[in-house]
């Protein structure tokens, strides 16, 4: 009977020990390898668990591994702080040859490099971009009882008296869900730094924030709020697109059908580390294409209510520079570029 | 159908022979993941949901989502059963959770009683967890809402009575407690401000970035505060092994801890339905409040046995609590919670308000488990008490290297980076020297705990009001736990000044 529980004992150290030696590994270099990759891959979300990196990230790995397009395992990682910024900082000094490590990001990664308050001193510069994957849009949402029912309420709510609407996000002022936040207050007039907005730490607090009646209206992404719109828990006042989308959220305007003349998409895309080996590029370059063009992914996109966006390495590069331009311009507009 | 219809189906799926298994190899592994420090629940969860997709690959995807769920589920309470052994034998807190259990629970293995310690912490993590379950089901409705309803000013009050109440962790000086608390408050500062991404105290460091992990600093205080204290003070030690007396608690002990336990099931429970307050609050509360109430809190911190009773339950309890938020509303409570959740979405299976209507079968397949997975922790964590408690006996030249190791393998494991091992070094010595010089080691880690929690929720709350510091008394419930506050620092002052002798306030 002892020995018994001796063996099991010793079964679940063997297990663990070498689960502990995998996740150590996964360090140091090892560039121009052909045989890549050889370890298994770690794909960082910089975020909490339930926004929307970090979904990405995961359905990324899912499909990947559910596919064997990728034979080695993939794990994914959250790595919250700063809206990004905290890992991108350990990403671009720590791991910048680590082949093994690639991270998801989206238009974060410009804005914290390009605001002035909380500036991030590492851009996508500071990365190998690998692909654009998908396009998200914001949303503007209330509770299900609140008094405002469309966008145009809400802002004259906003211009009539700033202090007296709280807005929330998850993500730090200054970034991502801070402009989709006020965004459609600056088209209305309003001078967007009196709006108050509460930063939470990722998009699961400030759903929570909403729905516990602490703040007003939060700023978040489309494709994160058909859960609770579906429970009737929120309204969903408008989404940053250009053309009505589709799924849960199709009865929803966009902004501009809710009469203000703004649009914002989110996209969503890999990286990898600024000094990796043409292999590793290579590799991904090609697995990151398959991945595209197979049925798994975009069944798994249909799932998520994400938009479909491809873009290769060098496209994606592009379009990042594109982006910049056009994310400095909001900034300076709002008063808040570095 | 009533919660019972459901609860029966929930048992039809849990008691399925594979279900049985993969709740065993949960529970199994997570009790490994909670003695081995460096691997917490967060870590062990996460290294583990790959190996549980291949399991479940030819699964059909509901039983599937599940068969994983119930083995993740698993390996995080069966890590919070697990988690007091380090701390009760070697003085070396597995997570944050178990790092008041050190307090009193190091003292009991002492004086040959980690037997008894041990056990206790089992018998105290079992009835937690089931009072955590059947509140799971009786009560996630009403309490997901009274959760939603602590806003910024409510966590931080709730806070900042967690840092009012460091006087019950004092061992002889207030004053020390509270300057270890500051330390504790400092220390959280270093690191890119969430909030504003400020960096601070980083001095362009990158390491310092991220801030000083809470492990590193916990391990280094108290596991290696230990050796060096054991490797200088030699002589006058006289090698005395103890010797580990009965493994099964005694009546007396029995006695004196049931009190705690049931006090400690309830309010951790309670404080886990919390997003973010979670397990370590929990057993942290639990201890001061036992304190607190006992007709003998001078044997605190000197190996009382409720001492380790209360936190133990009280973090176990923390750990169903938190399964109420995840599954109810889709917000993860803490770490570990987040990266269930990630499980959960992998399978489709996405937690929030529709997760009961949606998808029954995995939700109350997870709940009927979770009660046959406690019980199966108790019946593999007695006899394994026998065995762990032998630890204790053996000598210091032995058992001095491997708590070395095990420090310095357990930090480098999650961090991956030589500046921590420098960082677990120098709070080694720290920590020596601190508790020759009798300055309290666990405030400092409460402080550190708690400050980034404190600080973010009042700058929260003050954006929101308007830069008005009355939002914090105009929220009843904000406003209680101030009072609360106030009353646990000024309640020993005015009783000393009427003359009477009051414990805590006893310096050195």
């Amino acid at each position: 009977m002892k020995t018994m529980k001796w063996k099991k004992w010793l079964v679940a150290g063997v297990i663990l020990s070498s689960l502990t030696a995998c996740s150590s590994s996964g360090s140091g270099s090892n560039a121009g390898e052909s045989d890549y990759p050889k370890k298994p891959i770690t794909v960082v979300a910089p975020s909490g668990a339930g926004g929307g990196w970090d979904l990405t990230a995961r359905s990324l790995s899912k499909i990947l591994g559910e596919t064997k397009m990728v034979d080695q395992t993939i794990t994914v990682e959250n790595k919250p702080g700063g809206g990004g910024a905290v890992y991108l900082a350990e990403y671009a000094t720590q791991h910048k040859k680590d082949d093994y490590k690639l991270f998801v990001s989206s238009p974060p990664i410009l804005i914290n490099n390009l605001k002035k308050e909380g500036n991030s001193p590492y851009g996508f510069q500071d990365t190998t971009p690998l692909a654009q994957l998908t396009k998200d849009f914001g949303a503007i949402v209330v509770k299900e009882d609140s008094k405002y029912n469309n966008l145009k309420e809400l802002m004259e709510a906003v211009k009539k008296d700033p202090k007296s609407v709280t807005a929330a996000g998850g993500s730090a002022p200054g970034s991502m869900d801070h402009l989709v936040a006020v965004l459609p207050a600056y088209k209305s007039d309003i001078d967007p730094k009196t709006v108050k907005y509460v930063s939470y730490d990722g998009g699961g607090e400030a759903i929570a924030a909403l729905l516990g009646g602490n703040a007003d209206y939060i700023a978040t992404d489309a494709s994160a709020v058909g859960e609770y719109l579906k429970a009737g828990k929120v309204k969903v006042l408008g989404i940053s697109s250009t053309e009505r989308l589709k799924g849960d959220l199709a009865d929803i305007p966009t902004f501009k059908e809710a009469g203000i003349d703004a649009e914002f998409t989110i996209w969503r895309g890999v990286f990898g580390p600024k000094e990796m080996s043409d292999s590793a590029v290579a590799y991904w370059d090609k697995t990151l294409k398959k991945l595209n063009e197979s049925k798994e992914w975009q069944d798994e996109l249909e799932r998520n209510g994400w938009e479909a966006e491809f873009k290769d390495g060098k496209e994606f590069e592009t379009f990042l520079k594109d982006q910049e331009k056009q994310v400095e311009d909001l900034l300076k507009s709002l008063g808040m570029n570095k | 159908m009533g919660v019972m219809d459901f609860l029966m189906q929930g048992f039809q799926t849990a008691l399925q022979p594979h279900n049985i298994f993969f709740a065993f190899i949960g529970v199994l592994i997570g009790t490994a993941v909670g003695v081995l420090p460096g691997i917490g629940p967060m870590s062990g969860v996460a290294l583990l949901i790959p190996v549980t997709a291949t399991f479940t690959s030819g699964m059909d995807p509901s039983a599937a989502a599940t068969s994983s769920i119930i083995l993740l589920a698993g390996v995080y309470y069966g890590a919070m059963y697990g988690g007091s052994t380090t701390s009760i034998l070697l003085n070396t807190p597995g997570e944050s959770s178990s790092v008041v259990t050190t307090l009193d629970g190091y003292q009991m293995a002492k004086q040959g009683r980690a037997g008894a310690a041990l056990s206790i912490a089992a018998i105290g993590s079992f009835f937690a967890g089931i009072v955590s379950i059947i509140g799971l089901v009786l009560l996630a409705d009403p309490l997901s809402e009274m959760a939603l309803k602590f806003g910024p000013a409510e966590y931080f009050s709730l806070m900042l009575l967690g840092l009012a109440a460091v006087s019950g962790l004092a061992g002889g000086s207030i004053t020390k407690a509270w300057m270890m608390t500051v330390t504790g408050l400092l220390i959280a500062t270093i690191g890119i401000d969430a909030v504003s991404g400020v960096a601070r105290f980083t001095y362009d460091i990158p390491v310092l970035f991220g801030g000083l992990e809470f492990l590193t600093v916990a391990v280094g205080l108290f596991a290696l505060g230990e050796v060096f204290k054991t490797v200088l003070h030699k002589e006058e030690d006289t090698e005395k092994v103890a010797k580990v007396g009965r493994v099964i608690p005694s009546r007396a002990d029995f006695k004196e801890s049931a009190g705690p336990i049931v006090r400690g099931s309830f309010l951790g429970f309670f404080i886990g339905v919390l997003p973010g307050a979670g397990a370590t609050l929990a057993s942290f509360f639990s201890y001061i409040s036992e304190k607190k109430i006992s007709k003998n809190p001078e044997k605190f911190g000197k190996g009382a046995i409720a001492g380790v009773a209360a936190p133990e339950s009280a973090n176990n309890a923390a750990s169903g609590g938190a399964m109420i938020p995840l599954l109810t509303l889709g917000i993860p409570g803490s770490g570990t919670t987040a990266i269930l959740m990630g499980a959960l979405i992998m399978y489709n299976v996405q937690p929030g308000p529709l997760l009961f209507s949606d998808h029954p079968d995995v939700a109350w397949g997870l709940i009927a488990s979770m009660f046959i997975g406690n019980l199966m922790l108790l019946i593999l964590n007695m006899p394994l008490v026998k065995v762990f408690a032998k630890i204790i006996e053996t000598p210091a030249k032995y058992l001095l290297p491997i708590i070395i190791a095990i420090s310095v393998f357990g930090v480098y494991a999650v961090q991956v980076t030589t500046f921590d091992l420098f960082l677990l070094i120098g709070f080694g010595l720290a920590g020596y020297l601190l508790a020759q010089h009798d300055y309290p080691i666990a405030p400092l880690v409460l402080g550190l705990v708690l400050g980034p929690m404190i600080e973010n929720n009042m700058r929260r709350a003050l954006t929101t009001s308007n830069g008005d510091f009355m939002v914090f008394v105009q929220q009843p419930i904000s406003a209680f736990f101030l009072v609360c506050s106030v009353l646990w620092i000024l309640i020993p002052f005015v009783l000393r000044l009427k003359g009477k002798n009051v414990v805590v306030n006893v310096e050195g």
